[in-house]
């Protein structure tokens, strides 16, 4: 799965988000569904297959971004 | 003034030591033991230098080789003469960031009586390390962090809703070390999709210790759990998570600030974890990369909820030089991502004696340079929730000592009395400053310093009246 951003507008929904990129429901992740990141810019993100975040237009989302494990800082090894 | 927010300087300075070769009657008087000789004495001005007049000027014998010997080598039997006409002398100073180069190949050419100039580099005995005994205990850090005082001017978290995003929270486990009751907001809590537990109720962990740790200052503060280290998303595992949960609970969190009257809103955000390695990120450059990349969409919802009044502080990490954490792969500036961002405090931990802990990794930053911002304390006997004998550590340790701090300001202080520019503008120019120079990449701007948030908040406080 990767990170992928797309603008809508407020109170989006995935379903709108999915008909902007060009998605099927198998390429996205569900659960996750679509996130609001920034209001003011009307932009938010969902997390799709690799392949289907390779074809997006980017006119229509912004993307792939790295999407890296993040880890606990401590006890130090 | 205090409410503003200046720029950031973009320079910092390099200690270096310089060796002179003045005239042999200044090398006599330097070598004399009777003889007090000052820097002013030996190099009255190098240009670009600012010279240490504190440092006493020292006589270095010169290496002479027996009859015959190579004048250049090191590796034969040698004499050390500190005769007027052989030695030299080093005296002490710093030389700005960005003419560093320059200066140093040019010294020698505008001024003959310069033999060389080397690095200077932080000297520091026994630093506390990973598997270290506890240094102190966690009253010592309530009495570092003046708990007392705070309080005594109603600072106790009072209100405060403090997100500690983590392995989850065992609230039971924290009220018995703590040895009083907590205060957890369920309906406020979140978890990432697929994670089961019930907030406050998960298994002893990290989680567990970043909670104690907030309440030490902040005992009255409301915490929200965010189990976000337990996803269990393709791609992590047992105790580890995604950048993209993190995501999503910086938005749940954005609810949660938005839903609180704008006139009281206060919402602090500890974060004691990070990307260890670029393995599992873009290249740097690559327009998807996250830890160099401001336009990453975590780095964006960073910026977008420190801008609607969220205070957001990160853990620095455990990579420092002196005993990094076997995990870190970064090769270089391993401060990185949000971690580094310039909308969050990013937290170096030193110990109960106030050294910086070998481990707390060491700026510049990747997104903003100046990192890390401050220091707090970690390594202490707490929460015990890695057994008996086992300190809080890490710069995870740090980091929520220090966003409970940031909760017993907001007691009396929301963002509409008090922005997050301006309260981490307010702990920077507090700190006690550890290295003499101001900022620098081990401590900061220095450690926090209660008394001196007090006094300033109390200035205020007036100036508003």
């Amino acid at each position: 799965m990767r990170l992928v951003t797309v603008r809508l507008h407020s109170q989006a929904t995935l379903a709108q988000a999915m008909r902007r990129l060009g998605l099927t429901e198998e390429e996205v992740d569900s659960g996750y569904g679509l996130v609001l990141i920034d209001p003011g810019q009307g932009l938010y993100g969902l997390r799709v297959a690799e392949e289907a975040a390779r074809r997006i237009d980017p006119a229509a989302g912004g993307g792939p971004y790295s999407d890296p494990r993040i880890e606990p800082f401590g006890p130090p090894d | 003034m205090e409410g503003s927010v200046p720029p950031e300087p973009w320079w910092c300075t390099m200690r270096v030591l310089i060796q002179l070769r003045p005239s042999p009657d200044v090398v006599a008087a330097v070598a004399d033991p009777d003889v007090t000789a000052t820097t002013a004495d030996v190099a009255d001005g190098l240009p670009g230098v600012v010279l240490d007049p504190s440092f006493t000027p020292v006589a270095v014998p010169r290496p002479v080789p027996a009859a015959g010997g190579d004048p250049l080598s090191l590796n034969q039997s040698l004499t050390f003469s500190l005769s007027a006409d052989d030695a030299s002398v080093m005296v002490r100073g710093e030389i700005s960031d960005d003419e560093l180069s320059t200066r140093v190949t040019l010294l020698p050419t505008l001024r003959n009586d310069v033999v060389g100039v080397f690095a200077d580099p932080v000297i520091e005995s026994n630093l506390t390390c990973g598997g270290d005994a506890p240094v102190g205990d966690w009253h010592d850090v309530e009495r570092l962090l003046h708990v007392a005082e705070l309080h005594a001017e109603g600072l106790d978290g009072s209100g405060v809703a403090l997100a500690v995003l983590d392995t989850g929270i065992n609230a039971a486990h924290v009220a018995r070390h703590l040895g009083r009751d907590l205060l957890l907001d369920k309906e406020r809590s979140w978890n990432p999709d697929g994670v089961t537990g019930r907030p406050g109720e998960f298994e002893v962990n990290h989680g567990t210790m970043c909670a104690f740790d907030t309440l030490i200052a902040a005992p009255r503060a409301t915490l929200i759990d965010i189990p976000v280290l337990l996803s269990q998303r393709p791609g992590g595992s047992a105790l580890d998570g995604l950048l993209s949960d993190a995501v999503a609970a910086f938005a749940h969190l954005r609810t949660v600030l938005e839903a609180q009257p704008a006139e009281t809103r206060s919402l602090v955000i500890s974060n004691s974890w990070g990307s260890f390695s670029p393995r599992w990120d873009f290249p740097v450059g690559h327009p998807g990369n996250y830890s160099d990349n401001p336009a990453h969409p975590f780095n964006l919802i960073v910026a977008s909820l420190e801008q609607a009044g969220a205070d957001v502080l990160f853990a620095a990490g455990n990579c420092g030089r002196d005993c990094r954490d076997g995990r870190c792969a970064y090769p270089d500036r391993p401060i990185a991502g949000a971690n580094s961002h310039p909308g969050v405090l990013s937290i170096g931990g030193v110990d109960t004696g106030g050294q910086r802990v070998g481990y707390s990794s060491q700026g510049p930053g990747r997104l903003a340079l100046r990192k890390p911002d401050i220091c707090s304390y970690t390594h202490f006997s707490g929460s015990k929730a890695f057994g008996a004998g086992e300190p809080d550590s890490g710069t995870s340790a740090a980091c929520p000592v220090a966003a409970g701090l940031v909760a017993a300001i907001r007691t009396r202080w929301p963002v509409s009395a008090l922005s997050p520019a301006q309260l981490r503008t307010l702990l920077r120019r507090t700190a006690d400053d550890r290295s003499d120079i101001g900022f620098d990449y081990d401590y900061g701007y220095g450690v926090t310093d209660t008394p001196g948030v007090l006094a300033s908040l109390r200035r205020r406080a007036m100036r508003v009246a």
